[in-house]
């Protein structure tokens, strides 16, 4: 019956009872009681109830550690699709250290036992020295301190641990050593990790560990993406390369105990697009015991990959590109080529010579290789095709010669050419053998008398603002971190102080001018599309990894347009006829190809040094083809050749032929399908 | 209302104690169990030989020692009180013999090794002490205002109260003090002597805390370091205040390190209790324990407390409370409807044996109380603990079946 009554109310009862009875003393004990229970009760209410969130957040702190783990990086893909930056798989051996807590134990007592028996043996002696037992006291210098028992353990784990890496350096064919120093930094700093044993196994390492060690004593396989570039060094400079980063980015979480590895791209596409290609860290909490091993793990922010970047680089136009300067000036080649798609302003093909091989980012580079890379004079991590200045030289003066016809120049107007041109009191020679020049001589030959001469007539202002048009001076818009703007005096700058002889060095695209070759490229594309110069397009779209996933494909328009030079039809053509005699006729004929007519310029230009010496040549060929319908816009540029036209044209003329190679492999494709 | 315990007279034990009591034994087993199976080396073994099991096995012959306390009357017990003590007190003196007592790796030597048991005298002496007090003190009151009862009643607690502290075992020894002297009250001990004996008691704790947190080392009473190291980890104190005054950096350093490891078992206590929450995280899935953070040695054991309060929250603690009181207010009951003075005081003295015991255990687990080896009744694990509890209550039971009018 008592039973039946609900528990607290019995109780209350029973208290209420206890506490009216008219003994004093026992009333007395019953207030004591309900007094420590009571104290009991409100201790434990703040302890549970009211600060529970901080022993809740204790409690995590000191058992949960938080891990990064990176997401998987978005690919880069050429214009076709193929794969120029990608992930593969990379075998790594690590050790769980949470599976050897027991061995290590075991060692350790065992450790222990031989340091005590022989801990015996010296007290043993020391009495037997004395001819008495010890004193408590003197016994005391025969213990162990925690310093010798912390020795202990630190060599137990070593022991096993050093034997299990032994072990599987023996199965998988390949002695493997274990570096004291490593393993106590790893052990004390990253416990709840697995301990990496050996990085980038090979199959046959793979195999033979799968075969021999079926996982049962710690050691396992560890899948980890690293990034990888079939290409090797083609196109490296557009792709860039990774630096290894593990921090965390602007929005992600940022608290993290452990951070496996990460990396983060540096320069070109990888760069540029890091925060798309790199995509968003997860994060994976590991359970830990109060010796810090793993207990269980448990991802609670899944990574999200990072999405695809498409290029609109040909990459077979580009290897071509790069084996033929390679070809022609040999492996310390130091020059750039940009193709450009002339009626949209697509880049074909960006090269930069030399290159490093962007996958020494990843696995290290020797030495030499490092030495290579800081040479003063071969800079491989430049990208000359966007990143350096450079005098134009005479691959200038179309565009000298397109703001003289504009201003009024007749093209048929014959320049008496000496030998050589006053400008002032100054004499500059002219390579072009003495003659009359009209424009089409002029271009053909590259006088730079007729030059100077009709530049000087239409004045400074006239080719500035043509130069303007064509967006010199200014950076071309590309996302690779690698662009410099070149140089062109303003408006402003050439009204003060500035001289004839000035604008003498400008006509023939020397002195206060310097371009890259890219802004070359996209200035030759203007002119050979009849006067619309577009912004160079690199990253066609940026696609998600999964194509079947919620993602959307960002798509970047072709044949954005940044300006409109306003030059009449007549003196484009006028340019285009002059050009196409250059290479058929002139000083560029080394580029010609059979079956495409090509309008070209050759250029060499004078590199000067502080004290206005000449202390080497660029040489140039900017070009575009077809003559009757231009699609391709072809700059190359050569640190150190000869001459334009022998250095830069022979190279120029190796595209043309691939660019005519594909057409045709197009063509008969496309003929095929229709068949 | 009153009929519920009026026609009580017709029972022979109180049936709503001895429910209680079943509650706690059950709450009990279920919580060894949950302390100790997280260890391969526990859940490995036969389950016969696991902790859980031999808990529940001392419950058993628990009961069945209480059952037999039952069936002598209290009058008979009492009457061999006094050679039970001197018994006791001379296991208390042989406990501290350095081959006879042992110290199971702790430090305090606690424990006589029988064939089947660590015997635990200390634990059996409290039962002896209420047994012989409450006979000592059961004489007329008027006795009782004679200066020579009182000293003689005082040096009755005092004498097992200062072999405990000897062992030592702080927590046994201060149980002793509240429990005598509430039955020193309960007896009509005059008040003009308890007021001077709780002034004595009153100074002379706060000269012995002050003692060990304020002054410097070699001022302090002698007692153990790890015993002082809890008063000062309790009262806040940093080890630092302590060091020599030309310590250097580095010893410094590892006094701090000292401190935190010291003040290890409170803090994890603490999380345990206080990462229950309201509702606790279910049973077996406290991993304060299941990880370790909760030393393994004591998780179940003096610190079960935590495990319970980590695993069923503040409900569940709640109910161990609320448990408890059913014990000690029915213990009461049995005080006041007692037939003489000495069953009055036996009940009395049980009462607050398990109070103090409940009160310093629990306090500990939430940092009211410092840290002292004090096990919580019937639930830590332990056989001398839960021997003496049954026996204890087994006593309660036999004042109710003698009681007034029965």
């Amino acid at each position: 019956m008592f039973l039946r009554a609900p528990l607290w109310l019995k109780v209350n009862m029973l208290v209420f009872d206890e506490l009216k009875k008219n003994e004093p003393h026992l009333r007395l004990v019953a207030a004591m009681l309900l007094a420590g229970l009571f104290i009991l009760l409100a201790g434990l209410w703040w302890v549970q109830v009211v600060s529970s969130r901080d022993y809740q957040s204790h409690l995590e702190t000191q058992s949960y550690r938080t891990v990064r783990l990176p997401a998987a990086r978005g690919k880069i893909l050429d214009r076709e699709g193929r794969v120029l930056a990608e992930n593969h798989p990379s075998y790594d051996l690590s050790i769980y250290l949470d599976d050897l807590h027991e061995q290590f134990d075991a060692a350790y007592g065992r450790l222990l036992r031989a340091a005590r028996a022989a801990q015996k043996q010296n007290l043993a002696r020391a009495e037997k020295q004395l001819g008495r037992p010890l004193t408590k006291l003197e016994r005391r210098a025969f213990a162990f301190s925690s310093r010798q028992i912390q020795d202990l353990r630190d060599r137990a784990r070593l022991d096993v641990v050093g034997s299990v890496v032994a072990d599987v350096g023996q199965k998988i064919g390949q002695p493997l050593t274990l570096d004291p120093t490593v393993f106590q930094r790893h052990y004390a700093t990253r416990l709840a990790l697995p301990f990496p044993i050996l990085e980038n196994l090979d199959e046959q390492q793979v195999a033979r560990f799968e075969e021999n060690y079926s996982g049962n004593l710690g050691a396992e396989l560890e899948l980890e993406p690293a990034r990888y570039y079939p290409y090797t060094n083609t196109a490296s400079h557009v792709l860039g390369y990774l630096r290894r980063d593990d921090r965390s980015y602007e929005g992600e979480e940022s608290s993290f105990s452990y951070r496996l590895p990460d990396y983060r791209g540096v320069v070109g596409i990888e760069g540029g697009y890091d925060a798309q290609l790199r995509g968003r860290a997860g994060a994976e909490s590991v359970l830990v015991n109060n010796l810090g091993y793993r207990q269980s793990d448990n991802v609670w922010s899944q990574p999200e990959p990072g999405e695809n970047v498409m290029l609109t680089i040909n990459i077979d136009l580009q290897q071509a590109a790069e084996e033929s300067l390679l070809k022609h000036q040999g492996p310390d080649a130091r020059g750039a080529i940009v193709v450009i798609d002339v009626r949209n302003g697509d880049v074909l093909a960006l090269v930069s010579e030399p290159s490093v091989d962007p996958n020494c980012f990843i696995t290290g580079f020797s030495p030499q290789q490092l030495a290579w890379m800081n040479d003063p004079k071969l800079r491989p991590q430049i990208n000359r095709a966007t990143q350096q200045n450079y005098a134009p030289g005479s691959i200038f003066k179309p565009i000298v010669a397109l703001a003289c016809l504009q201003n009024g120049l007749n093209p048929n107007t014959l320049v008496d050419n000496p030998g050589y041109v006053y400008v002032g009191r100054r004499r500059v020679r002219d390579l072009a053998t003495p003659g009359k020049y009209d424009l089409k001589l002029a271009i053909m030959h590259s006088s730079n008398t007729y030059f100077i001469t009709v530049g000087m007539q239409a004045g400074i202002d006239a080719i500035i603002r043509m130069a303007q048009k064509f967006h010199f001076g200014e950076r071309t818009g590309l996302r690779t971190r690698q662009e410099t703007s070149g140089i062109l005096p303003t408006l402003d700058q050439v009204s003060h102080g500035w001289t004839d002889g000035d604008t003498a060095n400008l006509c023939i695209g020397q002195g206060d001018l310097s371009v890259t070759p890219m802004q070359m490229a996209m200035a030759y594309a203007a002119l050979a599309n009849g006067g619309t110069v577009f912004w160079p397009r690199l990253v066609a779209r940026i696609e998600p990894q999964d194509k079947n996933g919620p993602g959307k494909a960002t798509e970047f328009p072709a044949g954005l347009v940044r300006d409109h030079i306003g030059a009449s039809v007549h003196n484009i053509q006028l340019l285009h006829n002059a050009m196409l005699a250059e290479t058929e006729e002139g000083t560029g004929q080394a580029a010609q190809v059979p079956g495409l007519r090509i309008c070209g310029k050759t250029g060499t230009a004078q590199v000067m040094d502080e004290h206005n010496r000449e202390i080497g040549v660029t040489t140039w060929f900017a070009s575009f083809a077809p003559y009757e319908h231009p699609r391709y816009a072809v700059v190359v540029m050569v640190e150190g050749g000869t001459y334009g036209g022998t250095t830069c044209a022979p190279i120029a003329h190796d595209i043309y032929q691939e660019i005519m190679r594909e057409e045709t492999v197009t063509a008969t494709n496309v003929l095929a399908t229709a068949n | 209302m009153d009929n519920l315990f009026t026609n009580e007279r017709k029972e022979t034990f109180d049936k709503l104690q001895l429910a209680a009591l079943v509650g706690l034994m059950i709450i009990g087993a279920a919580f060894v169990f949950s302390a100790t199976m997280v260890s391969p080396a526990e859940t490995e073994k036969a389950w016969f030989a696991q902790v859980w099991f031999r808990q529940v096995i001392w419950y058993v012959l628990g009961l069945g020692a209480g059952a037999a306390v039952c069936l002598v009357d209290y009058h008979t017990l009492a009457r061999w009180s006094f050679v039970v003590y001197w018994v006791m007190i001379i296991c208390l003196v042989a406990v501290l013999v350095p081959f006879i007592g042992k110290t199971h790796g702790w430090g305090a030597r606690r424990w006589i090794d029988l064939p089947f048991f660590q015997f635990q005298p200390s634990e059996f002496a409290k039962l002896a002490f209420i047994l012989a007090g409450a006979n000592f003190l059961s004489r007329p009151p008027d006795e009782l205002w004679q200066p020579r009862v009182f000293w003689q009643g005082i040096g009755l607690m005092l004498l097992p109260f200062v072999l405990i502290l000897k062992e030592p075992d702080l927590g046994s020894a201060l149980v002793l003090l509240p429990t005598g002297l509430v039955m020193m009250v309960v007896a009509g001990t005059p008040r003009r002597y308890l007021l001077k004996l709780a002034g004595i008691v009153g100074l002379l704790a706060a000269l012995f805390i002050a003692d060990i947190v304020f002054l410097p080392a070699r001022w302090q009473v002698p007692m153990e370091q790890y015993q002082r190291n809890r008063l000062l980890i309790y009262f806040g104190r940093d080890y630092t205040d302590f060091a020599p005054p030309n310590a250097t950096k580095a010893e410094l350093q590892s006094l701090r390190q000292r401190q935190w490891d010291d003040a290890y078992n409170v803090r994890q206590a603490l999380i345990s209790v206080g990462s229950g929450g309201l509702f606790g995280k279910g049973w077996r899935q406290g991993t304060q324990n299941a990880l370790g953070y909760l030393p393994r040695a004591v998780a179940h054991n003096d610190f079960i407390f935590s495990v319970i309060a980590e695993e069923e929250g503040f409900v569940g603690s709640a109910i161990i409370l609320a448990l408890y009181a059913v014990v000690l207010f029915t213990g009461l009951r049995i005080a006041g409807r007692a037939r003489d003075r000495l069953g009055k005081l036996v009940a009395v003295g049980v009462v607050m044996l398990i109070f103090s015991h409940v009160f310093i255990n629990i306090g500990m687990n939430i940092r009211i109380m410092p840290v002292t080896g004090v096990p919580l009744p019937l639930l830590s694990y332990g056989g001398s603990s839960v021997l003496c509890s049954l026996i204890a209550v087994g006593l309660m039971q036999n004042i109710h079946i003698h009681r007034r009018g029965y």
